[in-house]
């Protein structure tokens, strides 16, 4: 579906990606992680045809992004990153154009539009100039441009950004439910919120790709794997909870008092044992879970990595 | 070609629910009627055809024109939509050609609604027709000849005032050939004043205008449309790498 080989963008003398390759399969949906300036929006503008790489060759759906790029563009649906305006035009009128644009008329163009809003669940703004629209509704509507054509290829450049929880929940749902239809690329610097979406994780730092790899796989590499978070309202006996088997080190949290982790050896599993303790002991415990790992950590380590 | 037409409807609609387009189209055709009748005296003339109107259409599409051209990329002035435009499968070749096609058709309504001129003519009962109808083709070649010089410097600067004084200018330019020409007649080789009137798209107008439809004038405003829709073509084309 995307097959991209040894590409490289230079800006100026400052180069932006560096030799980066990977493919991506039907069905996939991919976390492209990393921090800010690691080069992911560039990475994404390359696949969508938006800039051409100085080196290298991206293929989409079969087609050279270099020698076929508007077969490209039609195999792609792309959310940017910036707000989505227009001065004059309205949510439905911008819907329309696209619609147009990809090739859609009549009873055909009216059905993609409706399933794109209901989707996005953006009938109640459909009306309402593009240029009025909070921010999380503009993000929506580009999101819906960007899927009204099912594409083969759909690239998300932060479309969590300044989402509620609500909002988010709808958006994990969408995308579930469009990752059977197509490839899902998914850019953002928000990676927990995305780890029970993505199958496979990509870390990119410094325009370098540091890490292609199943996402559970990204999530074992944080200390963080299998550490148990538990918060109450008397203190807790952390001496108790450093001795029990597995146990490799426990972090209070300096915003939460009351609330502390602890962190699991490589390989242990220490969630029955805390319960265990907390059973004995018989604390108040408000919350308690088991973690799967910090992306944030994960990806925030491998761009030190990297640094000069 | 196939997003040529969406391209152009998109434009006719923003062209449509834009007031500056009733405005600049209402002042043409009063501007064109009232100087027509009044400083023209076409009543008094006793006219077979609508010369004292068409003879002022170069100056007033001075008017018409950057009013216009000013829109055509209007949408681009938003910067969020002018990169999405990108990521869609339009060629900039469909892009200028489309919005061009539409301001051009812009124009030809603003001369078709110049009918009214046309019936009292023929109720008056001394219509020729046939020059009439090579007036208004003239007219609207020549205003497709501007627009299409207008639609070029859309594509070189964005800032609409800029856009507005730079074809104003270039309209200016334009309409003060025949002045230059005169000045230099016997200054200049016959060959160099020779080559400068036939470059002059007034002159070519004046010929159709009067009723002299030849293919060497139709083909001069047809080709410097195709010409400057290539050059816009060409420097959207090197803008987006």
């Amino acid at each position: 579906m995307l097959e991209i080989d040894g590409i490289t963008k230079y800006l100026g003398k400052r180069k932006l990606i560096h030799n980066l390759s990977f493919c991506a399969q039907r069905q996939e949906c991919i976390g492209l992680f990393g921090e800010s300036g690691a080069g992911k929006t560039t990475l994404l503008n390359l696949i969508a045809g938006l800039s051409t790489p100085s080196g290298g060759r991206i293929s989409v759906a079969g087609f050279n992004a270099q020698t076929h790029p508007y077969q490209v563009r039609e195999a792609v649906g792309y959310q940017l990153q910036g707000d989505l305006n227009h001065h004059r035009m309205s949510v439905k009128s911008v819907l329309n154009f696209i619609a147009a644009v990809r090739g859609f008329s009549g009873a055909e163009k009216r059905e993609r539009i409706n399933k794109a809003a209901t989707r996005l669940e953006l009938f109640p703004v459909m009306d309402a100039p593009l240029a009025v629209l909070p921010m999380p509704w503009k993000r929506k509507v580009a999101i819906a441009q960007a899927v009204l054509h099912t594409p083969h290829l759909l690239l998300l450049d932060e479309p969590t950004e300044g989402m509620s929880p609500e909002q988010l929940l709808q958006f994990k749902m969408l995308i579930k439910s469009l990752s059977d239809e197509m490839t899902i690329m998914i850019a953002s610097r928000r990676y927990d919120e995305l780890s029970t979406l993505c199958t496979r994780a990509l870390v990119m730092a410094d325009g370098q790709l540091v890490a292609d790899t199943p996402l559970p796989e990204l999530q074992r590499n944080s200390r963080h794997y299998h550490a148990v978070t538990l918060a109450a309202q008397t203190p807790l006996d952390l001496l108790a909870l450093a001795v029990l088997p597995g146990v490799a080190g426990i972090e209070e949290d300096q915003h939460a008092p009351g609330t502390v982790t602890v962190l699991a050896l490589p390989g242990q599993t220490i969630y029955p044992h805390i319960n265990a303790l907390i059973a004995s002991r018989g604390w108040h415990i408000t919350s308690l879970s088991l973690e799967q790992g910090r992306l944030n950590d994960v990806v925030h380590h491998l761009s030190q990595e990297v640094r000069p | 070609m196939k997003q040529i037409p969406v391209i152009f409807m998109h434009q006719l609609t923003r062209y449509g629910c834009s007031p500056s387009t009733y405005l600049s189209a209402a002042v043409f055709l009063v501007l064109c009627a009232t100087l027509g009748l009044h400083v023209g005296q076409w009543l008094e003339r006793d006219s077979s055809d609508l010369q004292v109107f068409f003879q002022l259409h170069p100056w007033l599409y001075l008017i018409l024109t950057p009013a216009l051209s000013i829109q055509l990329w209007s949408d681009e002035h938003d910067a969020g939509f002018h990169t999405l435009l990108k990521t869609l499968p339009i060629t900039p070749f469909e892009c200028v050609f489309g919005k061009f096609l539409a301001a051009w058709f812009v124009c030809g309504i603003v001369l078709m609604l110049m009918f009214p001129i046309v019936l009292i003519a023929n109720h008056l009962g001394a219509a020729d027709n046939s020059v009439i109808r090579s007036q208004f083709l003239s007219s609207w070649l020549l205003a497709g000849s501007y627009l299409s010089a207008a639609c070029f410097i859309c594509t070189l600067v964005r800032q609409q005032v800029v856009i507005f004084l730079l074809t104003l200018g270039l309209l200016l330019s334009v309409s003060g050939i025949y002045s230059v020409i005169e000045a230099l007649e016997h200054q200049m080789p016959i060959w160099v004043i020779d080559s400068l009137i036939s470059l002059d798209p007034l002159s070519r107008f004046d010929t159709i205008d009067n009723g002299k439809l030849t293919l060497s004038d139709s083909l001069f405003f047809i080709s410097m449309i195709l010409a400057f829709v290539s050059a816009s073509t060409v420097t959207l084309t090197y803008k987006s790498r």
